[in-house]
């Protein structure tokens, strides 16, 4: 055999080799990754409403414990009513807007979590803003999954990035909606004082992260907007439906 | 084989272990792999699980090209070892991703980055395409030790003194906290590491006696 021929076969064995370690790898271990995703979700929803200690170290049970105990699955219209879970399915699916309560053992909505999905600057970034139910105040926000540069955009991650929303507004001073936004730099330095309440420091070195950020929380929240205004109005009561609590509008009862 | 060819062997594999852990560290010594030694070593878990990943990587991509070193054709020898050095790396970051999420998430990147590692490569060019299969190995368990002694060093310091834990537990005592002392918090970044990683390079130079006088 010439060598050439001999350096192709083992070229075309090593890759048949490999692809199929590699392929028995990772079919093998995918349903053990697809928990841990979830897990890593439903910890993240945790984290936004403050329920659990981001320096802690949790036991997968301990989370799915919490989790079924305090946060409760839902879909609203575009009219920010709550949908019956069981008189949903004559709706059209892809106008419901998911959204979760966090309910405490008064059957009182503490807090409601909005799933974030936008655009980064490499890639989509996914996240949990969770609002008190006054409806306009941030309880917390998260980051389970994106793609910016570890150090730089990678910081949105981080605790010291997240905790700067706490507290902050999504209404203006006369109460009108109004996003988060995220500056660029330290946002005292950079806003008006009236207006501070609805800006979160930036992170140094990653401008498009932010900017990205606040285009895609401004689009998210103006699609929540009518179930905040909802909460604004304290217009949500819950009541415990067998194993279940039921939301719905006071107003319509 | 007589006795003392015998002895001979053994105490050649004990070499080609004990080398890269002191007197030819890899970090050490030789300046490979620092890139890594910065990011990872903010707490002693996280260098940890990176030093037995490195390890895992280098010695059996030492030991599979050793293995080959016959058959692989010299002209694409390179790819060879980067498809081995790949393969084992994309394994690691599997097993992490399902078994240890939460550190395979802090880790992020780097996992991924050991393929650009230049020890990896480095062993294999230098050492595993011309020894046989079983010292390529211990080799490779070697230069991932020596990689991995360094990084743990490292990470020992940064997590003491930046936040007064060892492994995720607090060794600080809070009486002395109450008494005013802080955590430094420049040992979180990189910087910190790339001070520390100078001055242990120091040390072992004052202890060897090396550097200036071999050169």
């Amino acid at each position: 055999m010439s060598d050439r021929m001999k350096t192709i076969c083992f070229a075309f064995a090593l890759c048949l080799v490999c692809s199929l370690l590699l392929t028995a790898a990772s079919t093998g271990l995918k349903p053990l990754q697809v928990k841990n995703i979830q897990m890593d979700r439903k910890k993240n929803i945790l984290l936004a409403i403050g329920l659990i200690d981001s320096r802690r170290i949790y036991q997968a049970s301990e989370i799915d414990r919490l989790y079924k105990k305090n946060i409760f699955k839902y879909d609203t219209d575009q009219t920010g009513t709550i949908i019956d879970p069981s008189a949903a399915p004559e709706m059209a699916q892809d106008n419901l807007l998911p959204i979760y309560l966090a309910i405490d053992n008064n059957n009182k909505i503490i807090s409601y979590i909005i799933p974030i999905e936008t655009r980064g600057l490499w890639g989509k970034i996914n996240g949990y803003l969770a609002l008190q139910s006054d409806g306009s105040t941030i309880k917390g926000f998260t980051v389970y999954k994106h793609f910016e540069t570890p150090g730089l955009g990678g910081e949105i991650e981080k605790k010291w990035f997240q905790k700067n929303f706490v507290g902050k507004k999504i209404v203006d001073q006369n109460n009108h909606f109004m996003s988060i936004s995220i500056a660029k730099g330290r946002a005292a330095d950079q806003v008006p004082e009236e207006k501070l309440p609805n800006y979160v420091d930036g992170i140094s070195g990653a401008t498009l992260t932010g900017q990205y950020l606040t285009k895609g929380l401004q689009k998210i929240l103006s699609e929540y907007e009518p179930a905040s205004v909802r909460f604004r109005q304290n217009l949500l009561q819950c009541r415990m439906q067998t194993d279940e609590p039921w939301c719905e509008n006071e107003k319509e009862k | 084989m007589s006795h003392g060819a015998k002895m001979k062997k053994k105490n050649n594999a004990l070499k080609i272990f004990l080398q890269p852990i002191w007197s030819k560290n890899p970090i050490n010594i030789q300046m490979l792999g620092i890139c890594s030694a910065l990011a990872v070593t903010v707490q002693l878990k996280t260098a940890l699980v990176m030093a037995l990943s490195m390890t895992f990587v280098v010695s059996c991509s030492s030991f599979m090209i050793s293995l080959f070193r016959k058959q692989i054709p010299k002209n694409i020898r390179i790819i060879v070892e980067l498809s081995v050095i790949s393969t084992f790396v994309i394994l690691t970051d599997e097993f992490l991703r399902a078994y240890f999420y939460d550190i395979s998430k802090q880790l992020s990147v780097f996992v991924g980055l050991i393929i650009t590692n230049c020890i990896v490569m480095g062993r294999a060019e230098a050492f595993a395409l011309s020894n046989p299969p079983h010292l390529a190995f211990i080799d490779g368990i070697g230069n991932g030790f020596g990689y991995g002694s360094v990084l743990l060093a490292v990470a020992f310091i940064r997590e003491l003194l930046g936040s007064g834990k060892c492994f995720g537990f607090q060794v600080v005592p809070d009486y002395l906290y109450s008494m005013g002392y802080e955590n430094a918090g420049f040992m979180l970044l990189a910087p910190a590491a790339f001070i520390i990683i100078g001055l242990l390079i120091w040390l072992q130079k004052v202890l060897t006696k090396d550097g200036e006088l071999n050169r």
